[in-house]
């Protein structure tokens, strides 16, 4: 009888004691799913890459468990090197143009749009709606030596042979550019919005000539803008895969084709791993730098 | 005693100024004198901010001239006009120190550095900023932010300076401060105010000369205290807290006093004024603080004494507003009544009392 | 009366320009999808028998409905499961929450190969589960849930939350409160998520190619080996045209949904 009633009290202790604790998990529920889901199927096969990096394979194609560092050590030479830098230049540089462009139609849309405001913003965004492939494919078709552009230039008399556009790094340069301009665009014009046009008329007001109201008040307080499209253009870039096998050609390849050359056409899964976690870890740093010159608040106003 | 013709430092003539489907600035025509503190007094959407950012140039014209300082200034761009405006959100550049702020403007003028350091320096002195200098807006309190507007706009020394309600975002205490503040740099530097409000208790504070704006036309200029009593249409009279409006017409003149009739029949004595034709009188109005609380038993000989019951009475701290409703005619009549005088009259709602006010608080009314 | 703001004559041209750019390929392409060319690259009169082609057309069938049902799938449970850990995020404070806000961004932070790769080589290589269906939709909704969390935790800032304390007061259990109150609540967000998320899934190329192995083909893999084999012009421009004319659909849909939230 007397060991019943301990036992009883006791599980009621448990209880009590567990009740409590899940009503302090009580977002378990929400977030449990979802967190692991992370884990398995995102961490794990980031994890999984790392681990392969550093494998390698065998003379059947088998892959060898056993540590070594060689992949990483073949990045360094001089190919693979200059794919990386080709990368980082082509997406700086698509970066570049993007925001010389970008900056200039936000605030023209800003400025000038009136009613057609919400329009004009939407023809911005409506094509990264669009799967990409089929835009740069369209791209493809224009810019060919067959294509549009080519015979109409042919038939008014400009060019006396096709333009090779095609298979340059202009080419990919563009496809860049074409596929990543609307991410640059629409940060700055929320940016521009949100200018209190009282500080621009107190600008004005105190002697500043509109050239120099833009440089001293319009653009400081748009730099987040600047910032979260830099980072929603320069980053996708330096992973991209598609624009570069489309449009470039096997001369100008980027990092990303690398990696899928290494897993598809050699099979070599160890030496494509490697150069995936190079690309995470250059992409990584970049985040970092940007991070670090434009503070967390840009990437706050992406979120 | 010096020039007949007072110097004027800002002129509006016939200014009309349109937007689609209203006609914010209709016909206005104003003199600012230099070294005076101008107010355009009226409710929003009168015209006056709009009057006042016509002549900062923030806002063109459709027709007539705006002058500084006797030249036509209508075309020239607002950063090369001579007059700075205090906004009524301030526009403090956020990305700046308190420094850069002031700053600004003596920079875009190309002024050498050091001259600005040391007008910046002699700013923040007059405005009592000292130590601020390095701070942002966002860190500053209210009033030290409004004191770094101001400090943005004199340092450059303008012709005039233009405030668009600066202190209807300062809660009751800071606002009376920075009232008295004002006037201080006002007198202090010699500039001309020409300050938009629709407050007119700020309006009489500190002005020397006041223009009241309806629906884009002015309607009376003077100084305080005519506008203050003797407002000339019930429009004014209403706003500047004169309640007790009737409307009426002259029956009767003489004696330097006019007998006016309202429409209730009521008979309230003025007094006579040469310059206005007895026809154009539409009304009359009285301050409630004019108006005297008496015993019925003190009689009803004299000007302007009715017999009326209190009919509400309501406490407002320094006043009690006491609505009285007149036994003859059932005429509202509203008394400020002062503590001094209730504690000593004991009235209380229900009561029959004595409504008098004197001959010269009786205001002609023309609209 | 000169005006004195700043309006450069340049502005209009660089802007109309611009649009041009943007829209010219597109346009391009839709026009051709109707062109009587064998090789779709220019006008030779107008035909509609691309459209009858790829409308009898077996494998274009097969891999528009195979790219409907990843997205369907995808669209349920990524929706699902963002709203609730939207939910949880917003509303509760525990350890760990700045650190699963920012890994649920990671697969949009880290390049689209390498998530392709990870995924391929953590299917065949660890968990050993066939490519094709799963894989695809597994990866499908990882990449959708940040997109459903960052919508509704976006929505869930505007609104009045103490509607749901008055439902408790009233007498109502987190499960009731839930279905009357919360959920309706949420539910423009939600729809909204969803509006994105299908667009998206369907149009995934990248991730999707690596990880479907040898029988599944979705529609923008069909495209791909198409423009591979560089066989069919036409076949590309009509399908692309379809894709084309998909944000439109979305963009009606999103306005039809913002109405709603009004009344």
């Amino acid at each position: 009888m007397q060991t019943f009633k301990v036992m009883g009290r006791a599980t009621e202790n448990l209880r009590e004691k567990a009740k409590k604790f899940l009503t302090k998990q009580a977002h378990l529920p929400y977030v449990g799913p979802i967190s692991l889901w992370i884990i398995v199927f995102v961490f794990a096969p980031l994890g999984v890459i790392l681990y392969f990096s550093l494998l390698t394979i065998g003379p059947y194609g088998q892959i060898i468990h056993t540590f070594t560092l060689e992949n990483y050590l073949a990045l360094v030479k001089v190919g693979f090197a200059k794919v990386f830098l080709r990368t980082i230049l082509f997406a700086f540089g698509a970066n570049m143009v993007c925001l010389l462009i970008g900056y200039p139609i936000a605030y023209f849309i800003v400025r000038h749009g009136g009613r057609w405001k919400t329009l004009l913003v939407f023809l911005v965004i409506l094509p990264s709606w669009t799967c990409y492939l089929i835009r740069l494919f369209a791209l493809k078709t224009l810019t060919d030596s067959s294509g549009l552009i080519n015979s109409a230039l042919l038939s008014l008399g400009l060019i006396s042979s096709p333009l090779g556009i095609l298979y340059t790094p202009y080419a990919v340069m563009l496809g860049l550019i074409y596929t990543w301009i609307p991410f640059m665009v629409l940060p700055i014009y929320a940016a521009l919005e949100g200018l209190d046009p009282s500080l621009l008329e107190a600008a004005v007001d105190l002697g500043a000539t509109p050239l120099r109201r833009f440089f001293t008040v319009t653009l400081p307080l748009t730099k987040g803008g600047i910032f979260a499209g830099t980072i929603l253009v320069f980053i996708p870039s330096l992973g991209e895969w598609l624009v570069p096998l489309l449009l470039g050609g096997a001369k100008n390849m980027m990092a990303g084709n690398l990696v899928s050359i290494y897993f598809i056409k050699a099979g070599n899964i160890p030496a494509g791993c490697s150069i995936a976690t190079a690309l995470t870890a250059l992409v990584i740093l970049i985040i970092y730098l940007c991070m670090k010159l434009g503070g967390e608040e840009a990437l706050e106003r992406i979120v | 005693m010096g020039n007949r013709e007072s110097i004027l430092c800002v002129e509006l003539r016939n200014v009309v100024k349109r937007f689609p489907g209203v006609t914010a600035v209709d016909h206005v025509s104003l003199k600012v004198e230099q070294g005076k503190v101008f107010s355009l007094l009226g409710p929003s959407g009168c015209g006056k901010t709009t009057a006042l950012r016509l002549v900062a140039g923030l806002e063109t014209l459709d027709e007539g001239d705006v002058l500084i300082d006797g030249k036509v200034i209508n075309d020239v761009p607002p950063y090369y006009r001579d007059c700075s405006t205090v906004f009524q959100t301030l526009a403090l550049f956020p990305h700046m120190t308190v420094e850069g702020n002031i700053a600004y403007g003596l920079e875009r003028r190309k002024v050498p550095k050091d001259e600005i350091g040391k007008r910046v320096g002699k700013m923040l002195e007059l405005m009592e900023l000292g130590g601020m200098e390095k701070r942002r807006p966002t860190q500053l309190s209210g009033g030290q932010r409004q004191r770094v507007a101001l400090a943005r706009s004199l340092v450059l020394n303008p012709k005039i300076l233009l405030l668009d309600e600066p202190l209807a975002s300062l809660d009751r205490k800071l606002r009376k401060e920075m009232q008295v503040e004002l006037k201080r740099i006002q007198r202090e530097v010699g500039i001309t105010f020409l300050y938009v409000t629709h407050d007119q208790k700020v309006a009489l504070s500190i002005s020397d000369i006041i223009a009241v704006m309806r629906a884009g036309k002015l309607e009376q200029i003077g100084i305080p205290n005519e506008i203050y009593e003797t407002p000339r249409t019930k429009f004014i009279a209403d706003f500047m807290g004169a309640i007790n409006i009737f409307s009426g017409k002259i029956i009767a003149s003489g004696d330097g006093k006019v007998q006016l009739e309202t429409e209730s029949g009521s008979r309230v004595i003025a007094p006579e004024n040469k310059d206005i034709r007895s026809e154009e009188v539409t009304g009359i109005s009285i301050h409630p603080e004019l108006v005297e609380l008496l015993p019925v038993e003190a009689g009803l000989e004299g000007d302007n004494r009715f017999r009326g019951k209190i009919v509400e009475m309501i406490y407002q701290g320094d006043f009690i507003e006491t609505k009285i409703s007149l036994d003859q005619t059932g005429e509202p009549i509203t008394a400020y009544l002062s503590s001094i005088q209730d504690r000593e009259s004991q009235f209380s709602p229900g009561e029959e009392v004595l409504v008098h006010w004197s001959l010269e608080s009786s205001n002609i009314l023309l609209d | 009366m000169r005006s004195w703001k700043i309006t450069p004559k340049v502005l209009p041209t660089l802007v109309t320009l611009f649009y041009t750019f943007l829209w010219a390929p597109a346009i391009v392409l839709i026009v051709l999808s109707f062109s009587n060319n064998k090789y779709g690259i220019k006008w030779e009169g107008f035909t509609l028998r691309w459209y009858a082609h790829i409308y009898n057309n077996v494998g274009v069938r097969n891999a528009l409905t195979s790219s409907l049902f990843i997205a369907s799938v995808t669209v349920v449970v990524a929706t699902i499961a963002g709203t609730l850990a939207a939910y949880g995020l917003y509303k509760y404070k525990f350890r760990g929450r700045k650190f699963l806000r920012t890994s649920i961004l990671l697969p949009i932070t880290i390049p689209y190969i390498v998530t392709a790769g990870a995924l391929l080589v953590f299917y065949t290589q660890v968990i050993h589960i066939p490519l094709g269906y799963p894989g695809i939709i597994i990866a499908h909704i990882s990449f959708s849930v940040p997109l459903a969390v960052f919508v509704v935790l976006g929505r869930m800032a505007r609104i009045d939350w103490t509607l749901e304390e008055a439902s408790t007061d009233l007498g109502g259990d987190r499960l009731t409160t839930w279905r009357k109150i919360t959920l309706p609540l949420l539910l423009p967000a939600i729809l909204a998520s969803a509006a994105l998320i299908f667009p998206w899934s369907f149009n995934d190329f990248t991730i999707t190619y690596f990880v479907a192995g040898l029988g599944t083909t979705t529609l923008p893999i069909y495209v791909f080996s198409q423009l591979q084999y560089g066989t069919s012009g036409p076949v590309i421009n009509t399908i692309g045209t379809i894709f084309i004319t998909l944000p439109f659909i979305t963009l009606l849909l999103m306005n039809f949904l913002q109405k709603k939230e009004v009344t």
